[in-house]
């Protein structure tokens, strides 16, 4: 197939040049350029989702690039600061005059970019959302599941399938993600019919001694917590709930905590960490769904984690898209594309990915259950399937 | 409210021991020692470095990061009293403000920024009293500031050493003329000091989220737990920091008061503040 596309990209490149097209179109034979803008450094770092585009980008250049173009990608910091995010984004979409974003993966790019995508008539295809902004912009669509959605998968899981009652949130917000997890736990109660016991949204990032909101959990009667922690915090949380003698708690938690540095850290996770995995779970380092990914990440020393899933998603999803581009890859060709594409199915995911016209693109909606168990130190699956959210 | 008071005991005791070490400096050595927590913070992490890496047990690694953090607290004690003897308490102060500072950067260069898989010395409840429960962690802090607090005193007041030391920090000059050897007294008061805090913070690290900065800023609370006792009482930097980890354990079970919970040491900072220096004239204390 693939070489029977080159045979064919190759003769109308031919046939182009022949009739004397060749310079109608700029930069038809310079690189491709793609940008994204990740937190490299600051306090929370994710630098593995850029690296697995990367990696993904280098290998398709080795095979002969896209229509005999190279693909240059460039991963920029946003330091986690607002002004050096809108700087990245300027340097990358505004003077490489990039055609597209792929694998950004931030806590903030989303919020602070957004408009300005807009206003360029960029699209990005985001590795990792984290914000909401990610999640409800024309001009942004992540590869990932994200926090809200694994947060409706998480409490389902809990209450469906584990049968839990009594479930409680203790949320940390950053910034202005409350009403989105608000939105998640209605979702959950629209679906279930169910409520939380109680939630408390005064839970701090990097508090050093979480016992009294253990303490306040446990009097208040709940059989499980659902938190959406940054790892050291839920590191902190688990033993302040060891250190009180609470076994049988259920953590219903996020795929922000699914790392094999956590199983490892973990001595007592009470009645299991239970997780809804946005990607196929990587720690099931035998699948074929991951074989591909788990060869690329091996070969290029990127970690396995959740971030180097969504990177590399991001990455094929995009090659498939402008492989399928006839004519000149552009900014505006790319984004035509995009908003018309088909659906792409990929076993690393329980949800087709399409870019498409929408206002707001939120559609990935299934997760992998999984768990940490006391004592194992480390993650397995817990079920066979997709756990998804059941349309309206 | 009674058992997320009793929840804050732990922190409390936290404080207290590093409250009572901060007050030791100040009277001792005259220096606020902002890197108080941040050298028993790398030594920690040392600790676990050794045991995850180099596989040695879980007690020699603690031990040997104990020693660090005591070896790291005489180096920077030799270069504040080489250097700056005869300097004011801030400027002394602000070395330890630089040290703060690179101990965190060191750690995330060295460690990374992700939590260190910390294995608890202990872990659980201690008792359990009418649905109380007190965990392990909490009896052993507390435990721990009384008893240094107590072990200094009798030392401060029943010893040659002690008296040598209290003549040093009232007049270190004359002091010196007699003959006390100034440089290894301070040297040893900031080695001990140093031990002490790794030691409570290799007993604590394990049981709560232990990443650099949150166990190197430490020192916050415990300043505003020495400052009850003006950093010159040990008695009162002890009921400080234990006082402290109470209300601010009790405040976590408040919905409306839980917000404040994390401006607390700055909230009794400012009132102490306020309340030391109500005598003041403008004059005089600008």
């Amino acid at each position: 197939m693939k070489p029977a596309r080159r045979l064919v990209a190759l003769a109308a490149a031919v046939l182009l040049a022949t009739a004397g097209c060749a310079g109608a179109e700029s930069g038809a034979s310079g690189p491709i350029k793609v940008g994204s803008v990740n937190a490299l450094s600051g306090a929370a770092t994710f630098p593995e989702a850029s690296q697995a585009a990367k990696a993904v980008f280098d290998a398709a250049n080795a095979s002969g690039g896209v229509n005999g173009r190279q693909i240059e990608y460039k991963a920029l910091d946003d330091k986690g600061d607002p002004a050096a995010a809108a700087a990245a984004a300027r340097e990358v979409v505004g003077r490489d005059e990039a055609v597209a974003l792929v694998g950004s993966s931030s806590l903030i790019e989303c919020e602070i970019n957004n408009k300005y995508y807009e206003q360029q008539k960029i699209l990005s295809i985001q590795g990792i959302g984290v914000d909401p902004a990610c999640f409800s912009s024309p001009n942004i669509a992540p590869a990932n599941v994200g926090p809200y959605h694994d947060m409706t998968l998480t409490l389902l899981y809990g209450s469906e399938t584990l049968k839990l009652n009594d479930i409680c949130a203790l949320l940390e917000i950053a910034g202005n993600t409350l009403p989105s997890y608000q939105a998640a736990i209605d979702e959950w109660s629209a679906i279930t019919g169910k409520k939380l016991k109680y939630l408390d949204a005064t839970v701090p990032y990097g508090g050093s001694d979480y016992t009294s909101y253990i303490v306040k959990a446990r009097n208040a009667g709940c059989k499980a917590i659902t938190v959406n922690p940054v790892e050291p915090d839920s590191i902190g949380q688990l033993k302040a709930a060891a250190a009180q003698g609470w076994n049988d708690v259920t953590w219903l938690l996020l795929t922000s905590v699914y790392s094999e540095n956590y199983a490892k850290a973990v001595t007592n996770a009470g009645a299991g960490v239970y997780v809804p995995a946005e990607f196929y779970p990587f720690t099931d380092t035998a699948s074929p769904q991951n074989k591909d990914w788990h060869d690329l990440m091996t070969k290029n020393n990127i970690p396995l984690t959740s971030f180097s899933q969504g990177g590399y998603l991001a990455a094929k999803y995009f090659l498939e898209v402008v492989r399928g581009i006839s004519g000149d890859v552009t900014r505006e060709s790319v984004t035509k594309a995009l908003r018309e594409m088909k659906p792409i199915t990929d076993p690393m995911v329980g949800t087709p990915y399409v870019f498409g016209p929408g206002q707001t693109h939120h559609d990935n909606t299934a997760g992998w259950p999984i768990k940490l168990a006391s004592g194992t130190g480390k993650w397995e699956l817990v079920a066979n399937d997709w756990l998804r959210i059941p349309k309206k | 409210m009674l058992q997320g008071a009793l929840a804050g005991l732990a922190a409390g005791g936290l404080y207290a021991v590093l409250a009572v070490c901060l007050t030791l400096m100040s009277r001792l050595v005259r220096v606020v020692n902002f890197a108080q927590s941040a050298t028993g913070m790398f030594g920690c992490y040392v600790a676990v470095f050794l045991s995850v890496d180099w596989g040695l047990p879980m007690w020699l690694a603690t031990i040997a990061g104990i020693l660090l953090g005591g070896l790291l607290s005489a180096l920077l004690g030799w270069i504040v009293s080489t250097w700056l003897a005869e300097a004011d308490t801030g400027t002394r102060s602000a070395v330890t403000v630089a040290v703060l500072l690179l101990l965190i950067s060191l750690s995330f260069i060295l460690f990374g920024n992700k939590p260190q898989p910390f294995h608890p010395i202990l872990d659980g409840p201690a008792v359990t009293v009418g649905g109380v429960v007190i965990s392990q962690v909490t009896v052993v802090t507390v435990a721990l500031a009384v008893l240094v607090a107590v072990a200094s005193r009798i030392v401060l007041s029943r010893t040659p050493a002690g008296v040598q030391l209290r003549a040093l920090s009232e007049r270190p000059t004359t002091a010196e003329l007699l003959g006390i050897p100034a440089k290894r007294l301070s040297i040893a008061v900031w080695a001990v000091t140093g031990v002490v805090s790794t030691l409570v913070i290799s007993i604590v690290a394990p049981s709560q989220s232990n990443d650099a900065t949150s166990l190197a800023m430490l020192v916050v609370p415990a300043s505003a737990a020495a400052l009850l006792g003006g950093f010159r009482r040990l008695d009162l930097a002890v009921a400080g920091g234990l006082g402290l980890g109470l209300i601010q354990g009790a405040a976590a079970q408040v919905d409306g008061l839980s917000v404040v919970r994390y401006f607390l040491p700055f909230a009794v900072i400012v009132a102490l503040l306020l309340w030391s220096q109500r005598k003041e004239v403008w004059d005089a204390a600008r």
